[in-house]
């Protein structure tokens, strides 16, 4: 039962960091087809990185403490890229650069998407395989 | 963003609706024109009108660390507005001048050489005139031993007629005039050409007589911070390092003149002396006219060859064949030949792209029309936005205009209707210039305002500390500026305001009912607010006396200050927050580091271990990212920065330079700045700054034919979208450039015009939209585009394209990425006629 819950627990904050994302790919979108001037894009996206990078790390740590080892390595290389991205103060987007490098931090975060989708279905099937076994115990 | 949200933005900002802002919706969360109560909250208390010095602080005396001899070490002024400065008044001092021109160029080590005598034979070899090449004289801002050879070497072909981009390296050419026998048979003037043009042969006798190259001298001489090659065997070896170089592929023998200081180095003292000038001697006893191996024979006529003009001249058989295109003041293409297939651009790799100079001087009777039109609105295409141009076709009796860009049929409004003659051309084409005029205004009308017309608006930001004192700086601005007052554009209604600190900040009231202007200082550097609400910034004609009275008396009021801090950071903001109603131009007078609050620098310039390593660009990148982010500010709000840097010591330029960079402003930098020295030309760019025509908060757009688009924008601008570029303030001479590339493989149409827009405020209160629209065919032949090519546009694109990679990169990584690119260009134009002369010779 505790295990099903973490499970939901780790399901909702991958779902929280898929709209993270998702909300940074639709600004930026937004921005290159004139919806939205530079500057209020950048500070959106900017006002949403850190969380999605500590909503990140936490998700990671969560995984360490509650034994999914598996799943914890599966996220490390998001987190490494996002704590290198914040070691070498890229993460913030710029005003100034941004229509210069929008293809690049589209193309990141699509990335991101596709590695967050993928987390999550490997976790959805977990859960269910967790569910499964947890009947098949009762049983 | 609200606002935004229900916009049905469809592309370009130029609004068509009225109530829709061209800014974008920056400006609806701005509001910059809101008239507002005091900026800042509860200043009464804080009015202090004491005088200067009881103010001043002791502070810790900073020392002044080790002098950088910033020219030294390459700290160059990246950002620096130079190399940005429009191609149109570089180039046309670059037009060949006489031979004896150079010599007028207050530089030492020129003057010495200008005295060379011509050497003894008739220089073989191409027709080339002898423009000596001088480095880019009137807008140098620093003196020659800081001159960088990189940024300038691009521009040296500029004054070579036959091959400015094949321009080999003068370095190599030196044969000092001075030599003696071994060269007199030979002749100097040999090598440059001889090695410029790979594949051509080497005619040491034939007898087309050549102007003496006493511009050997000025090759010799242009690499700024080396001293010419003190002897003529050293010369002479490397004149056969490149001899030697000549045979073998063009890769060798063709080193651009990007490359040739560091062989000249290299060469210099690396050879021996004496078996140089013999081996050099046999060299030239065995020239012939004969064949050589890989080289091109006599068949081949190098007249007929496709080249680009002799220097930086306008193309007059282009601008014959496109009579109604804008003039090449304002539109330059870096090759009037569009190439048709991505194959050809492959092979063609030198930049292609755009140079624009929207607003560039035009002489008396060339200027650009304005029209008005009243009853029609502005004439666009429905789709693509395109203004209407002198190539739009009108079909349907008249009724139906087709844009020449887009290719779609519009109506014409019934006010603008004029029927058809027999050849298909309005028969009121007189009437209309924006019809028969490739450069036109016309005035705005209300929907392409987001807020009234703003005033012309002057703040100046001048340091005062110790140095800015002791070098003089202070006076000759007070004098200067106080001498421009009266021809400042936009009387009566340009405003004016003044701002000056040091470790604390002085307001200054200029009220007009005041008799002397009132000083307040703030010291309270943490928490920046403006003592007053408004006088801070007043209407010239109105306070004029006032003004005046402060000038004269602002050198004397800080003559004994010994302050040496610079709370730069601080004031910035303050100015900024004086400004941020309106915008305008903000003038900086900066002399020393930042070191107080915020947006201190270090003095990182410092360590000369870091140059030639990978660090090294970061040196060239701003280093605190409160100047960005202060730059992206002030364009949001209309604020254009000009930064005037005077040190002896390192001044972060890099991230001083940011500020107008990203505002659409300029950075004129005089290191070690001392009055008695350089008096006259900060006096005379301060005054052409101020007095210049001026647009204020302006958008440029430009837009393209079908197959072509634009991916790269270079210059002093923020980006506002995709392709707008945002122009707090611009000038008749900023240029920018753009670089384009093929949409598809393969470009069917046979034209491709271009249109440049530029909306702004004119200093007379209008608000206009300047239009420059060109053609250019497309072709599939490589020839044609180097006939076609114009050199002062390509390097410019070149310098600023190699400007941008030094800030990622090592120096060396981007003159050897120049250089290779230059080789490539040079390698093809070889084999295009390679193939021809084989079939020539049979």
């Amino acid at each position: 039962m505790r295990d099903l819950l973490t499970w939901l627990l780790f399901f909702f904050v991958l779902i929280a960091l898929l709209g993270i994302v998702v909300y940074q790919l639709m600004c930026l979108a937004d921005l290159e087809f004139d919806y939205i001037n530079p500057y209020d894009s950048a500070s959106r996206i900017n006002r949403v990185i850190m969380p999605e990078f500590i909503s990140q790390g936490v998700l990671c740590f969560l995984y360490l403490i509650t034994g999914h080892w598996f799943m914890s390595l599966l996220s490390g290389p998001y987190l490494y890229y996002n704590v290198r991205l914040y070691t070498r103060r890229q993460h913030l987007i710029d005003v100034t650069e941004i229509f210069n490098l929008l293809n690049w931090e589209k193309k990141q975060r699509l990335i991101k998407l596709g590695y967050l989708i993928f987390l999550l279905f490997v976790s959805l099937f977990w859960m269910i395989w967790c569910v499964l076994e947890e009947d098949e115990h009762a049983l | 963003m609200k606002t935004m949200g229900t916009e049905n933005s469809n592309g370009p900002n130029f609004p068509q609706r009225p109530a829709a802002p061209p800014f974008a919706a920056a400006s609806q969360s701005a509001t910059p024109f809101l008239s507002s109560g005091p900026v800042v909250g509860s200043e009464a208390s804080a009015f202090r009108a004491m005088p200067p010095g009881a103010t001043q602080t002791a502070g810790p005396f900073v020392s002044s660390g080790p002098v950088l001899g910033s020219e030294a070490f390459g700290v160059r002024p990246m950002q620096s507005g130079r190399s940005n400065d429009p191609s149109m008044p570089p180039p046309s001092s670059y037009v060949p001048p006489q031979v004896g021109s150079f010599q007028h160029f207050p530089m030492p080590q020129f003057s010495s050489t200008a005295s060379v005598p011509p050497p003894r034979t008739s220089p073989p070899g191409q027709p080339f005139s002898s423009p000596p090449f001088r480095p880019p004289g009137s807008h140098i801002s620093s003196p020659p031993a800081s001159f960088n050879p990189q940024p300038r070497t691009p521009s040296v072909p500029m004054g070579f007629p036959p091959k400015s981009i094949n321009h080999m390296p003068p370095g190599m050419n030196v044969p000092p005039t001075s030599t003696d026998s071994p060269f007199s048979t030979s002749g100097p003037t040999l090598q440059p050409l001889q090695s410029a043009f790979p594949g051509h042969s080497i005619r040491p006798s034939n007898a087309v007589s050549q102007p003496p190259p006493v511009q050997s001298s000025p090759f010799v001489a242009h690499p700024g911070g080396y001293a010419p090659p003190p002897s003529q065997p050293a010369t002479s070896a490397s004149f056969l390092a490149q001899r030697g170089g000549y045979v073998t592929p063009p890769s060798v023998a063709a080193p651009p003149a990007a490359a040739y200081s560091k062989e000249q180095l290299q060469h210099q003292g690396s050879r021996p002396v004496m078996g140089g000038v013999q081996g050099l001697t046999e060299d030239f006893n065995s020239l012939s006219l004969a064949s050589v191996p890989g080289s091109l024979e006599s068949v081949l006529d190098s007249k007929a060859l496709a080249r680009p003009l002799e220097g930086d001249v306008e193309p007059k058989a282009f601008s014959d064949m496109y009579p109604m295109n804008c003039n090449s003041r304002y539109l330059r293409l870096t090759t009037s030949a569009i190439p048709n297939s991505q194959s050809l651009v492959s092979r063609w790799h030198l930049p292609l792209g755009v140079v624009v100079c929207p607003l560039a001087e035009a002489p008396d009777g060339e200027e650009v029309p304005v029209i008005n039109f009243v009853s029609t609105g502005i004439i666009r295409c429905r789709r693509c936005r395109t203004y209407v141009n002198p190539y739009v076709t009108f079909t349907d009796g008249g009724r139906k205009w087709r844009c020449n860009i887009c290719a779609l049929l519009n109506d014409v409004p019934g006010d603008y209707f004029a029927p058809l003659d027999a050849n298909g051309r309005r028969v009121d084409l007189i009437e209309r210039p924006e019809l028969t005029k490739g450069s036109v205004e016309f005035v705005a009308p209300t929907e392409y305002m987001v807020r009234p017309p703003m005033p012309p608006l002057y703040f100046f930001l001048i340091d005062v500390s110790i140095s800015a004192v002791r070098s003089g700086m202070l006076e000759v601005v007070a004098e200067t500026i106080k001498s421009c007052l009266d021809r400042l554009p936009g009387y009566p209604r340009t405003q004016i305001g003044f701002i000056t600190f040091d470790s604390t900040l002085h307001f200054y009231n200029i009220k007009s009912s005041l008799a002397q202007p009132q000083m307040m200082v703030v010291s309270d550097l943490d928490d920046i607010f403006v003592p007053l609400p408004d006088d801070l910034l007043v209407n010239l004609s109105e306070s004029r006396s006032v003004v005046d009275a402060f000038l004269d008396s602002l050198p004397s009021m800080f003559q004994d200050n010994v302050n040496v801090e610079s709370a730069f950071g601080p004031a910035f903001k303050a100015a900024f927050m004086v400004m941020s109603q309106l915008g305008g131009k903000l003038l900086i007078f900066q002399n020393t580091l930042p070191s107080l609050g915020i947006g201190r620098l270090r003095l990182r310039g410092d360590d000369i271990h870091v140059y030639g390593t990978d660090k090294e660009h970061a040196l060239r990148i701003s280093e605190d990212p409160f100047y960005k982010q202060m730059a992206a500010d002030c364009t949001k709000y209309q604020i254009a920065v000009n930064v005037y840097a005077f040190s002896d010591k390192y001044t972060d330029i890099a991230s001083l330079g940011t500020l107008a960079k990203y505002t659409g402003g300029q950075v004129y930098y005089y290191p070690s700045f001392q009055s008695s020295t350089q008096k006259d030309k900060l006096r005379h760019e301060l005054a052409r700054d101020l007095m210049r025509e001026t647009a204020w908060e302006a958008v440029m757009r430009i837009r393209c034919g079908k197959g072509v688009k634009f991916t790269s924008y270079h210059g002093n601008f923020m980006l506002r979208s995709t392709d707008l570029l945002a122009l707090p303030a611009v000038d008749c001479d900023k240029a920018y450039a753009m670089e384009m590339s093929l949409e598809e493989t393969l470009l069917t149409n046979q034209i491709v015009y271009f249109q440049v827009a530029l909306l702004y405020t004119a200093s007379c209160g209008e608000r206009r939209i300047r239009v420059h629209t060109a053609a250019a065919p497309v072709v599939a032949d490589l020839g044609e585009m180097y006939r076609q090519a114009d050199t002062g546009a390509i390097v410019s694109l070149l310098c600023r394209l190699a400007i941008e990679r030094t800030l990622s990169y090592k120096l060396e990584e981007t003159r050897n990425s120049v250089l290779q690119r230059i080789v490539k260009a040079l390698r093809e134009y070889r084999n295009l006629y390679a193939c021809s002369i084989a079939w020539q010779g049979g």
